[in-house]
């Protein structure tokens, strides 16, 4: 039963896809919705299967492991699948939220030419993402990765009519792709080093066989670590490999939700997650990770400060918040015995989840936002839409309250275990430069808090409160969602509310599954001896900053409208340099597309006149010789019937004199 | 009278090759020159069997029964291709066909001008009843 659920999971999504792709716009283009969403929610239950199998079952599940896909020589990858822990929270997560968002998806892309491809594009996404989590080995992690990647492309490059939908969707085509360059190298790195396996228990167990025995060239596991962590950076949108995300705002809100914010963009935090045994060896690559992920976290904060597209806002609080996951996957290991890495992915994954929840929720709502105004979403060009909005309104304020860590909601939770880990990294490695850098990164996250209070309730009361005013996109009456979006967004904003209470530190049922499940099952020597306390001081300064974070955006964006121009103003540089991205796009225009394209000029002048003429010439010889003898084709019989007498004598004769 | 020798028999195919060969290169009406073609094979069957007669083996006579089998079925192809031809533009005149040249060469012209071309045939049609009888077109022959 639960080896079938474990198959059924990624084929019911690709079932999907394939009978929309196959038949969808000939025969039912209207009602292309039910074969995705029947994929997802059938993907849901066996997830749900699997699931309870992986809490019931002492082993992990795990299917096709004599499966060969590809064998070349002594490398063979198995088509493997596996559900442990990790792998079971990341499925029921992303398919619960995927089925949702198909659904909501269903009203809103309704009268979209492009309804059977939306659909069967994301019914494919599906399948590879819960491949990627389910696969056993790294190639098939590899192919799945490639795999949400151009679905990823696709429909950012939904309206593809579109110049700027079709740049962006080639943007993070190319952007994520150089991540994947250096996860494959990663995985190369591995492969020829540990074992020539791909497996990921033999990968870790051989990893941790060279550790203990002391010939372990750290190089080698510091490199593939960082290999494998520029991938991640890729996916997840990290600095400096972040500029894609924003600009993939550009496809339908829907994607933005799924995608690009609750489920591909954190396939980079699971595959560091996954790596755990790796990274735990390894203290400077886990020290890179917190540190650009800290620096993403402030960075993005900072630059959603002052966007006036609601939607770039949320994909700038989506930077901030996987910055804060990889964050805490750089807590692990200062410490030799490794006791806080358990503790730490335990709070990555915890953030990922319930970031999940409130991120799909609030990009779902900017969605029902940008319906109702005539597909707008520049926060300047409406305002107070809290009364004809009502359910958008508080479902959006539920996923505000939840980002911004308001005190026994979900996003509280997670984000305060996450500052845990990295204070006690700090503590754990004082006075080395290690330590000092977690301190400062444990300073610069809670900061980030803040901020990060800031601007989403800036966002919410420019868009929320004020005075009423709407685009003229909008038309004479805005309405708010339709039942079929309006339940989704429900659903979520109950998630986003009460998931961290449920599952959270309180009833530490989500800690457990990680450790109990996935951790001390196979990697005994990174769990946690003791369990661990809650950290109540920590929790009042993060409740404090959040308070005061919101109401700072309450005082300037609704008390007293003028000061936030004001303060602008007084800003100056430094609000034009916000406002700008900090200029990423444009240094990146400068030193890598104007050289590249540049490159691309010469070498076109190079093909077009070089190469292409030598190829031409080569090609007109024989023309030439052609035309040459032409003549000899004059149509009449009798003179072939004598050159070819003519040709005989000829050979006659020369036989003749040679035989003389 | 003096024993036939191989000479003899040689020099007769000679002939028969050589006036076969140049009626094929001269003549221009397709059956003509089918006619020559075959006149050049028995020249060589001729060859074949003198050989057979004199060295006192029988493969050059196998060889000249296998040559009779051949012409039989070319002729059976030539014919009906030529049959085909004619069809086509109402004379057996083979350089009426040099129009198969490359597309870019010049045609060779006649010194002396080819009779005119005869009038298609064209066969009274019993009217339908009632409709007017539609006039019938001389269809034109092109002559190069």
């Amino acid at each position: 039963m639960f080896e079938l659920s474990l198959w059924m999971i990624p084929l019911l999504p690709l079932l999907g896809s394939v009978v929309i792709a196959a038949a969808g716009r000939r025969w039912f283009a209207d009602a292309c919705h039910w074969p995705c969403i029947a994929g997802a929610v059938g993907a849901c239950v066996f997830a749900l299967i699997a699931f309870v199998g992986v809490t019931t079952l002492d082993d992990p599940i795990a299917v096709g492991k004599d499966t060969p896909w590809i064998s070349a020589g002594n490398f063979v990858a198995n088509f493997s699948l596996r559900a442990d822990g990790l792998t079971a929270v990341m499925l029921v997560m992303v398919t619960f939220i995927g089925a949702l968002i198909a659904i909501y998806s269903s009203a809103y892309m309704k009268g979209d030419p492009g309804y059977p491809r939306f659909f069967a594009a994301v019914s494919l996404f599906l399948f590879f993402m819960v491949g990627l989590v389910l696969a056993n080995n790294f190639i098939l992690l590899y192919a799945c990765w490639e795999g949400v990647g151009l679905c990823s492309y696709l429909l950012i490059g939904f309206w593809f009519a579109k110049p700027s939908a079709a740049a962006a969707a080639r943007k993070a085509f190319l952007v994520t792709r150089l991540g994947d360059i250096g996860l494959l190298i990663g995985i190369l790195i591995l492969w020829h080093n540990f074992g020539h396996s791909l497996e990921y228990d033999v990968v870790f167990a051989n990893v941790k066989t060279q550790f203990d025995a002391g010939t372990l060239d750290p190089d080698v596991l510091f490199w593939a670590c960082v290999c494998l962590f520029i991938g991640a950076a890729g996916k997840s949108a990290q600095f400096p490999l972040h500029v894609w995300l924003p600009d993939a705002m550009e496809g339908p809100s829907p994607v933005s939700a799924l995608i690009h914010a609750a489920t591909m963009v954190t396939a980079g935090v699971y595959l560091v997650a996954r790596c755990t045994p790796l990274f735990a060896l390894e203290p400077n690559a886990q020290l890179l990770v917190a540190s650009i992920g800290g620096f993403t976290a402030l960075l993005a904060a900072l630059i959603a400060l002052t966007q006036t597209d609601l939607k770039r806002v949320l994909a700038y609080s989506t930077l901030s918040q996987l910055g804060y996951m990889f964050l805490a996957l750089g807590c692990g290991v200062v410490v030799p015995d490794h006791k806080l890495a358990a503790f730490a992915v335990t709070a990555a994954i915890f953030h990922l989840f319930t970031h999940a929840f409130f991120k799909a929720l609030l990009f779902l709502a900017a969605g029902s936002v940008m319906h109702a105004m005539g597909d707008t979403c520049d926060m300047r060009a409406f305002s107070g839409l809290r009364r004809v909005l009502p359910i958008t309104h508080w479902t959006f304020l539920c996923g505000a309250l939840a980002l911004a860590g308001f005190p026994l909601l979900s996003g509280f939770w997670s984000k305060d275990e996450i500052l845990a880990a990295v204070i006690e990294a700090s503590e754990a490695g004082h006075h080395s430069p290690a330590g000092i850098i977690y301190g400062v990164l444990a300073l610069s996250a809670i900061f980030t808090a803040g901020l990060t209070a800031f601007y989403t309730f800036r966002a919410y009361f420019k868009t929320f409160w004020g005075d009423e005013k709407f685009p003229p996109e909008a038309g004479h009456h805005p309405h708010d969602a339709p039942p079929v979006m309006a339940w989704p967004l429900r659903i979520l904003a109950v998630g986003a509310l009460g998931v961290g209470l449920v599952i959270g530190p309180l009833t530490p049922w989500f800690a457990n599954i990680l450790e109990y499940r996935w951790i001390r099952p196979q990697y005994v020597h990174l769990a946690p001896t003791e369990p661990h306390p809650m950290n109540i001081g920590l929790m009042l300064v993060s409740t404090v900053v959040g308070l005061a974070g919101i109401g700072i955006a309450y005082w300037m964006y609704v008390k007293q409208p003028s000061l936030a121009d004001a303060f602008a103003k007084r800003a100056g540089e430094s609000y034009d340099l916000s406002r700008n991205k900090f200029y990423f796009d444009e240094i990146y225009e400068l030193i890598v597309v104007k050289p590249m394209s540049i490159i691309a000029q010469v070498c076109r002048i190079v093909d077009a006149y070089l190469i292409d003429g030598l190829v031409d010439l080569v090609g007109h010889l024989p023309g030439f010789l052609g035309y040459l003898v032409r003549p000899v084709q004059n149509g009449l019989v009798q003179f072939y019937a004598l050159l070819m007498a003519l040709g005989l004598a000829g050979f006659l004769l020369s036989i003749l004199l040679q035989g003389k | 009278m003096s024993p036939a020798t191989l000479e003899g028999y040689l020099v007769v195919g000679a002939v028969l090759f050589a006036l076969g060969m140049v009626g094929f290169l001269t003549r221009r009406n397709m059956i003509v020159m089918f006619l020559s073609v075959e006149m050049m094979l028995q020249g060589v069957a001729i060859n074949a069997v003198a050989f057979a007669k004199f060295r006192g083996e029988l493969g050059g006579q196998v060889l000249v029964l296998f040559i009779l089998a051949v012409a039989a079925c070319e002729a059976a192809v030539a014919l009906a291709l030529v049959l085909m031809l004619y069809k086509r533009k109402k004379t057996l005149d083979v350089s009426v066909w040099q129009e198969l040249r490359e597309p870019d060469q010049a045609p060779i012209e006649d010194e002396d001008t080819l009779p005119p071309a005869p009038r298609p045939e064209s066969f009274e049609h019993l009217t339908p009843a009632g409709a007017e009888p539609a006039k019938k077109q001389p269809q034109e022959v092109s002559h190069v």
